[in-house]
């Protein structure tokens, strides 16, 4: 296995097919960030609504 | 043998933790196999003798197809898991693996989109392939519409179950619609009997990179699962520990 491209403009160009492999590479990039975004964000709610619920468990005890 | 190890997967505070320590592990391993996987696609691979290298989508395409059908499988099987011995943690797995599947569903539909433009002269065909997944799109958005239509938490589990076991049925035909059927699409270039038809440099950061998008899958699932099994737990006193 070799680097297959001479020059970054090379690389970048994707042998004229670059408009159609950085929205794919971009897209999927952006969706895997937003499950990690999305999976703290369902984490951190749930924890939330946990303490919550002790809170007023405690209250009426 | 013993059925401990099985039990204790049953049990919410054990999970909850063993979930939180195996996160960082997974999300780690993921992180190294994806950076090398992608790079291995996009600089190291050499260019395809027909598609140029507008071939190194399948670098990213493939994984998350791959996602699709993987994702469903475990949310069916652990829909029926929790259906048949009524298991809570079962039902929070399935839950917590629909909107990341549906999520790479539709990334798969959109790079194939985006590979199917150069290479057939079209967005897209009915074929059956590309009809089969997007009816796998529709199943986890039918599936996350039904659970958001209950506010029992219970019974949003039991129905929304009873969907995506149903739904199984289309997994084997998205993998298997290329065999059955003369599809646009081209069959698999990997498979399980060794008879792969790539060139090992294309093969090897294909593997990395799906292997590297399963443990990811691991992580963002295990992340949610805690999540799931809190919103599921009432009054343990399990979870004032964890919380503490």
């Amino acid at each position: 296995m070799t680097i297959q491209f001479d020059t970054m403009a090379q690389f970048l160009a994707m042998g004229k097919y670059a408009v159609y492999v950085w929205p794919s590479y971009g897209l999927t990039l952006l969706v895997v960030v937003l499950n990690i975004v999305w999976a703290r964000r369902l984490l951190a709610q749930s924890k939330i609504e946990a303490r919550r619920r002790l809170a007023m468990q405690e209250e009426q005890a | 043998m013993t059925w401990t190890w099985f039990h204790r997967l049953g049990s919410p505070p054990y999970v909850y933790r063993l979930a939180g320590r195996l996160t960082p592990w997974l999300a780690w391993s993921a992180a190294v196999l994806i950076l090398a996987g992608l790079f291995g696609g996009l600089v190291l691979a050499p260019p395809d003798y027909q598609q140029g290298d507008g071939f190194r989508i399948i670098y990213v395409h493939v994984p998350t197809a791959w996602l699709s059908l993987m994702v469903y499988t475990w949310m069916g099987v652990a829909a029926a898991v929790g259906l048949i011995w009524r298991i809570k943690v079962a039902h929070a797995v399935a839950a917590a693996c629909a909107p990341v599947g549906a999520s790479f569903t539709a990334v798969a539909l959109a790079t194939g989109s985006l590979f199917g433009k150069p290479m057939w002269g079209t967005w897209w065909v009915w074929t059956p392939r590309l009809t089969s997944e997007l009816l796998l799109l529709f199943l986890y958005m039918g599936y996350m519409g039904l659970r958001a239509s209950f506010d029992d938490t219970q019974r949003a589990d039991r129905a929304s179950a009873v969907l995506a076991v149903v739904g199984i049925v289309n997994v084997p035909i998205v993998h298997y619609s290329v065999v059955w059927w003369n599809d646009l699409h081209q069959a698999s270039s990997i498979t399980l009997t060794g008879k792969d038809t790539m060139a090992t440099s294309m093969l090897v950061p294909l593997l990395v990179s799906t292997l590297g998008f399963s443990l990811y899958f691991g992580a963002v699932l295990l992340v949610r699962l805690q999540g799931e099994i809190l919103r599921r737990e009432r009054a343990a006193a399990w979870i004032r520990e964890a919380l503490a």
